[in-house]
């Protein structure tokens, strides 16, 4: 059995690696590639209570987990979570010899619940905080911004290191090429602060050598949602009189579930790991079925979920009372289709999805700091200058698992703003210093241009008169893609650049923005 | 300035450039640089490639047995065949086919795209095309640009090119007509940017030397100009179908500059027209004036 597990752990691991990587261009639309984050009822339940809406798309697998985890347990945590697959292999990396885990961490347990209590009350508060710490959104985000561009620096370095060495020159340059484009992508990708998520991620790696699956141990909510469901387990766990109280179970037990009796375990935090079924000696742990309600519950005690209320409600003051200053949201150019601020940062896990499969170009869509205020850190925003919105692309909405992004058609797309571009005359060559240049208008892929020119007659300072040719953009047109930004020839900032003015969200028209109105 | 002042400089102007224009004469009257431009309109793709390289003296007298060719359509674009902002991919895979029958060694097609460069090989149907001829289509590698000297050149002095297209033994230039707002038109010359690395928006501005600068390092080979259908306006990106004009027609020739002067003709201009043009027939890069150039013109459908 642990074989079967350790098999479906790498199955599993090997299927979210393969859809992450189908994320892109060209995209089969037949494919799930946001299946794990559709499936993750903690997504689910933070989405509809911030939103106060039933989202169907994310509703349904998530809800098939939770009741198979009334019958199993927290078996995803062991059998599936992509998370929990790459904290076994780092474990067995980082950790030190395997040492009794001290009995005074089995209390650490409840951080998780904590956490779990402090996001769904948030969320009846409508912030959203579940970005931070789901496992599935975590990991899909670090995969984005970290692993995968790491991945493509390594090799790009170790395909320069090995041209340097002069031979096999054609061979080299065919296999890169076959792997550039498929598994790596085209050129390096660029993220910004994309230090701090491989620091998140890179943590909770490290936690390993602490106690083995700390994450999955102490701190994470969506294995505490499992393990409040695993209270009722049908499969449990039965330890018959063979037993010859050797504590290797104890010991081995990579979750701590098991009681220093070495019979009773906790039903809420075994993971169905099966490793005490494979080490016991005398084979005297079986898996069987059983109805009555059994195991040690949770000690979740009521001054516990005040601290943890109050905790909340300290996030919901500290991101929906802070002033985002107007200067800063113009910057706020979010992905075509995205649903109205307020929903948006309702929705938006972080996932990084919509980043993932924009990426192809790169670095149009980046993680925010600060631009839409504390609420929206890490929100996917456009900045035009390194990258641009492909005017034929719609993926990203395709590929958003809680709509944050809306799908639209390729043609609704080209119909939807996501700001306008302004020229900085100070710096666009034609306007500062009266020569041509139209890389913007060139560039320009609406037909009408969105940039056009009036050509003048100017006098130079040698005295000949020459036709300039100056850009100017036509609002009406503009839908802020932004390739004119990325395009301008100049060095530093560019000569023109867009804002979010005019900028069109999917709007479902009953919504009522409680913000715009003090807008 | 007074009136003796400015007749005299007028005088000193004016026998100047009589000076240059004698200076000139020769190059291009001589016998061996008498320019041909192949033109061979009304057929499929196939047919009028194969025709207009035929009236050139066919396809070996360029491509020799085990040579490695670069064809070089323009890609630079996400958009589909029928938008006509990339080269007809049909036009591609005729070329490819020839070289193919002259016995090429290895056939290579890419562009330095201004879209994403899947989206671009993928939407415009060449990479498709051009692979199910025999080509070996690829997305250009950073490692393969390599900075090269413009001895000759007046604005510039050295850019980064692409080494697989400077050491071919064959390179055919294949680009496509369209409008362009700030060149007026785009067709050979331009195409060559699609070989060029760094910041190549820092080449538009002083456009015209500056293009005509890169074009004295390559030397296309063969020019085949793709005018089946032609981009008339919101170029060079377009889009919209209706700016699309059908003029089902092939341009070949070894001189780039009479080919693109050549192809001006598809928006009712001549070379002279064109400031790239007249800067590159300036430093001597090929024939401008059409009256000294042997155009051979054949209908397929006649």
């Amino acid at each position: 059995m642990r074989f079967a597990r350790r098999v479906s752990q790498i199955f599993f691991l090997s299927l979210f690696v393969f859809l992450f990587i189908k994320t892109t261009f060209p995209f089969n639309a037949s494919i799930p590639h946001d299946i794990f984050l559709r499936s993750d009822p903690l997504v689910a339940l933070v989405t509809m209570l911030t939103t106060r809406q039933f989202i169907f798309r994310i509703f349904a697998a998530g809800f098939l987990l939770v009741i198979l985890s009334l019958i199993l347990g927290r078996f995803f945590c062991g059998w599936v979570c992509p998370m929990g697959t790459i904290i076994d292999a780092g474990d067995r990396l980082f950790s030190r010899e395997r040492a009794e885990t001290r009995p005074s961490y089995r209390k650490h347990r409840l951080w998780k619940y904590s956490l779990l209590v402090i996001v769904l009350i948030a969320a009846l508060f409508s912030v959203q905080l579940i970005w931070f710490l789901d496992p599935l959104s975590l990991l899909t985000r670090s995969f984005t911004i970290s692993l995968y561009p790491l991945l493509a620096i390594f090799a790009e370095a170790i395909f320069n290191l090995l041209l340097k060495l002069g031979a096999f020159e054609d061979a080299l340059f065919s296999l890169y090429g076959a792997m550039r484009g498929t598994i790596l992508p085209l050129a390096p990708l660029l993220f910004s602060r994309s230090i701090l998520i491989l620091i998140v991620f890179a943590g909770i790696l490290l936690l390993g050598r602490v106690t083995r699956r700390y994450w999955c141990r102490y701190l994470c909510p969506l294995g505490a949602l499992y393990g409040v469901f695993s209270a009722f387990r049908f499969v449990r766990r039965r330890t018959t009189d063979d037993c010859i109280d050797c504590g290797r179970c104890y010991k081995e037990c990579k979750m701590d579930a098991i009681a220093s009796d070495f019979r009773s375990y906790s039903h809420h935090e075994c993971i169905e790991c099966m490793t005490c079924v494979h080490i016991c000696p005398t084979n005297a742990l079986k898996y069987t079925t059983g109805i009555k309600p059994r195991g040690d519950g949770i000690d979740f005690s009521r001054r516990r979920f005040v601290f943890s209320g109050a905790t909340a409600l300290l996030a919901v003051g500290a991101t929906k009372t802070a002033l985002v200053d107007k200067s800063s949201s113009g910057a706020v150019i979010r992905p075509p289709g995205s649903v109205s601020e307020d929903e948006f940062l309702d929705r938006c896990i972080r996932c990084h999805q919509c980043i993932k499969v924009c990426s192809t170009m790169g670095r149009y869509l980046q993680p925010a700091w600060l631009e839409s205020g504390w609420e929206g850190i890490w929100t996917p925003l456009g900045n035009a200058r390194h990258g641009y919105c492909e005017y034929d692309c719609n993926l990203c909405g395709m590929v958003c698992p809680t709509d944050a992004i809306h799908e639209l058609t390729v043609s609704e797309k080209q119909a939807t703003p996501m700001g306008t571009a302004y020229f900085d005359k100070s710096r666009c060559i034609p306007w500062y210093k009266n020569e041509d240049c139209l890389v913007c208008e060139e560039h320009c892929p609406i037909s009408d241009k969105a940039i056009k020119f009036e050509v003048r007659r100017v006098t130079k300072p040698d005295g000949r008169e020459h036709d300039v040719k100056y850009p100017y953009v036509d609002e009406d047109l503009c839908i802020g893609c932004g390739i004119c930004v990325t395009k301008c020839p100049l060095e530093a900032k560019a000569g023109i650049f867009v804002n979010s003015t005019g900028q069109k969200r999917w709007a479902d028209e009953d919504a009522v923005d409680a913000l715009d109105f003090y807008r | 300035m007074d009136r003796r002042e400015f007749i005299k400089k007028s005088l000193q102007a004016g026998a100047a450039s009589l000076a240059m224009m004698t200076m000139k004469v020769p190059l291009i009257n001589s016998a061996e640089r008498t320019s041909t431009v192949a033109v061979a309109r009304n057929g499929s793709p196939d047919d009028m490639v194969e025709k207009a390289v035929e009236m050139l003296g066919g396809i070996a007298r360029f491509v020799g047995k085990g040579d490695t060719v670069v064809i070089k359509p323009n890609i630079g674009w996400a958009r589909r065949p029928e938008q006509a902002a990339n080269t007809n991919p049909e036009v591609v895979a005729a070329i490819v086919r020839l070289c193919k029958s002259a016995g090429a060694g290895k056939i290579k097609v890419f562009d330095n795209t201004c879209n994403e460069a899947k989206r671009c090989y993928v939407m415009s149907g060449i990479q498709k095309a051009a692979e199910s001829a025999g080509a070996d289509v690829s997305y250009m590698f950073p490692q393969k640009f390599k900075k090269t000297d413009i001895p000759n050149g007046k604005i510039l002095k050295s850019w980064h090119f692409y080494k697989d297209a400077l050491d071919a033994d064959a390179f055919i230039n294949v680009p496509i007509v369209k409008h362009h707002s700030l060149s007026r038109m785009t067709m050979g010359m331009k195409n060559i940017m699609g070989i060029l690395g760094e910041n190549r928006g820092k080449i538009h501005n002083q456009f015209d030397q500056k293009l005509a600068d890169i074009n004295t390092v390559v030397k296309p080979t063969l020019t085949i100009l793709d005018a089946v259908n032609v981009l008339m306006r919101n170029g060079p990106v377009g889009g919209n179908v209706n700016d699309v004009q059908s003029f089902n027609t092939i341009v070949a020739g070894v001189d780039p500059v009479a080919v693109d002067s050549y192809g001006a003709s598809f928006f009712d201009l001549k070379g002279m027209d064109l400031g790239f043009l007249r800067k590159a027939h300036a430093m001597g890069l090929g024939e401008i004036d059409l009256s000294h150039v042997k155009v051979k013109e054949f209908n397929l459908s006649g």
